[in-house]
């Protein structure tokens, strides 16, 4: 016998809904309009202004450069994470005897807090700090930087300290995806005289696509919203030159200039949704066709 | 033969490589703990070595001035009522949309989905915050880490519940139950696994966040653990044995947890990889 749907009422639904769409949606919609209004924290009456504030962030040198590093700060940290996640996964899958002990060690990082791992490595990355010292002590005083005080690293740095705490998370996801691939197909192609860089491209990587995809999304979607690494260590600086959108948003709220800070949030929600959901469908249909 | 000795060589070197690698992990998080133990000029050549002597007092007095109990209860509060209203409005939604499998079902699966992806519209939360007249709230944080927890809580429980035979509730069905027996005397036992997993990921990612008590928690007496850490990190910059040992009491609450409840974190993740 076939059971009605409707004994399972959409009652339940509401309080998720409710506390969602209030606390999440609301705010995304009406950011919509606020971004077309010169809304100011000292002002009354708001006006429609049409596209001036997204003109202004795409002149302004300032909002520009902050556009610029989140973008690079997405993709840096994209490839890094994921490369290095794949790599410490395959080699933590090996039957080496202290395998537990790493997995904990790797991962540990990225369950504490980005603020205690920026402010630990703040007085390491300046100019005569541990990392510096450490470069010079086995001689390779070549390779010590102003990480955090010159324009024109700053911003690599953070996405390298960024790399750095949250490997371990996306490597996670990737061991437990190579866990669900059948010894079988190893056996096989070792069987068939390919080597081990051969299993790796033809075993490993295809079969391990899904967990591709879902960290590819994570760590796009989350580079794209870096804030509090930024904050932390910089809080933009110096000059401005590690300004990324989460801080320039936070400034706009600071100033007054909510307007403006609502359009920055727009323009990020759009290249979020912008790049996702096309990869979204694309990932989706790559998996039906394997 | 002489193929295992290879493997076995090369086990070696990928061991030996791996373990010097996890130092580059380890001795920054050393250096903070032990010289949150040191002096306050010895702690200054940030380099790994132990404290001469280990000054526990440090501890104590940053407790005394950080205002940390304060913060500790308020983090404990915050994350507590969050995990909770999450697990609670969740896993029903999910069930009902998991259950249903009818198009408005499906559509509002993608409408949860989209909290997934999309970035909080932090300035216009506040302006809505505002209307609902509890802006600079615990209340008001509480809901909003639930509002932004559900998304990704809908999705795992709704994968899991789809997962549980639906003949189990035909059963109950027919032998006179409603939807709310169903719910709370078939799933909600079955999905125990599941709320531990929320549960946790909710924790670490509220205790640890700063970015929310930045902009809704504007009273001092309100903030949890990161907010007073980095108020302090700006008074007392001079003290990094002090900074240190805050550092490393807002950090043990997810070590522990971390310790005891690592099955739950790993069953997390697998979810979100093999299904994809």
């Amino acid at each position: 016998m076939k059971l009605s749907k409707s004994l399972y009422s959409y009652y339940l639904i509401w309080p998720a809904l409710i506390i969602y769409s209030v606390f999440f949606v609301l705010p995304a919609i009406i950011g919509l309009y606020y971004s077309f209004t010169d809304w100011r924290l000292d002002r009354d009456a708001i006006r429609f202004i049409g596209w001036d504030n997204f003109q202004r962030i795409f002149t302004d040198k300032t909002l520009l450069l902050a556009l610029k590093n989140t973008l690079i700060f997405a993709v840096i940290t994209v490839i890094g994470k994921n490369v290095l996640g794949i790599a410490l996964a395959v080699a933590l899958n090996m039957r080496l005897k202290s395998r537990n002990f790493l997995r904990a060690i790797f991962y540990s990082p990225s369950i504490l807090s980005v603020l205690v791992i920026s402010i630990v490595f703040t007085p390491m990355l300046r100019t005569e700090g541990t990392i510096n010292r450490l470069f010079e002590s086995v001689g390779l005083g070549s390779l010590s930087q102003a990480w955090l005080t010159d324009p024109s690293i700053v911003i690599w740095t953070i996405s390298a300290l960024a790399i750095w705490q949250h490997t371990g998370f996306q490597m996670a996801i990737y061991l437990a995806g190579l866990q669900s691939i059948s010894k079988d197909y190893y056996e096989a192609a070792t069987i068939d005289g390919a080597g081990s860089w051969k299993s790796f491209l033809n075993i490993t990587l295809p079969l391990l696509l899904p967990a591709i995809n879902i960290n590819l999304m994570l760590t796009l979607i989350g580079g794209l919203k870096v804030f509090s690494e930024v904050f932390v260590l910089t809080g933009g600086g110096p000059g401005n030159a590690s300004q990324v959108v989460g801080t320039i948003i936070l400034r706009a709220f600071g100033e007054g200039s909510w307007g403006l800070g609502t359009a920055m949030n727009t323009l990020l929600f759009a290249a979020v949704t912008l790049i996702s959901i096309p990869l979204l469908i694309f990932m989706r249909r790559k998996e039906v066709t394997e | 033969m002489s193929f295992s000795k290879k493997a076995a060589l090369r086990n070696y070197l990928v061991e030996a490589f791996l373990l010097l690698m996890s130092l580059t992990i380890i001795v920054p998080l050393l250096i903070m703990i032990f010289g949150s133990f040191m002096t306050s000029a010895e702690v200054l050549e940030f380099s790994l070595r132990l404290p001469d002597q280990w000054l526990f007092s440090n501890y104590a007095q940053v407790f005394k001035e950080g205002g940390l109990g304060r913060a500790f209860l308020n983090g404990i509060w915050i994350t507590g009522i969050s995990s909770i209203l999450t697990i609670a409005t969740s896993s029903a939604a999910a069930f009902i949309i998991a259950r249903r499998e009818t198009k408005l079902s499906g559509v509002l699966y993608l409408f949860f989905f989209m909290g997934l992806i999309a970035p909080m519209s932090t300035i216009t939360t506040i302006k809505v915050v505002q209307w609902l007249g509890f802006y600079g709230s615990i209340t008001s944080v509480i809901f909003i880490y639930t509002s932004l927890n559900i998304a990704f809580s809908v999705f795992l429980y709704s994968g899991f519940i789809k997962s549980i035979p639906k003949a189990l509730d035909e059963v109950a069905f027919l032998e006179g139950a409603n939807m709310f027996d169903v719910f709370f005397r078939i799933v909600t036992p079955l999905i125990v696994p599941v709320n531990a997993t929320v549960a946790i990921m909710v924790f670490m990612s509220v205790w640890n966040d700063i970015t929310i008590p930045l902009y809704f928690l504007t009273d001092s007496s309100t903030w949890t653990m990161p907010l007073s850490v980095y108020n302090f990190y700006g008074k007392f910059s001079r003290d990094w044995n002090l900074i240190f040992a805050d550092l490393v009491m807002t950090s043990l609450p997810v070590l522990i947890l971390y310790l005891f409840a690592q099955k739950y974190i790993v069953s997390g993740l697998t979810a979100g990889a093999v299904k994809g």
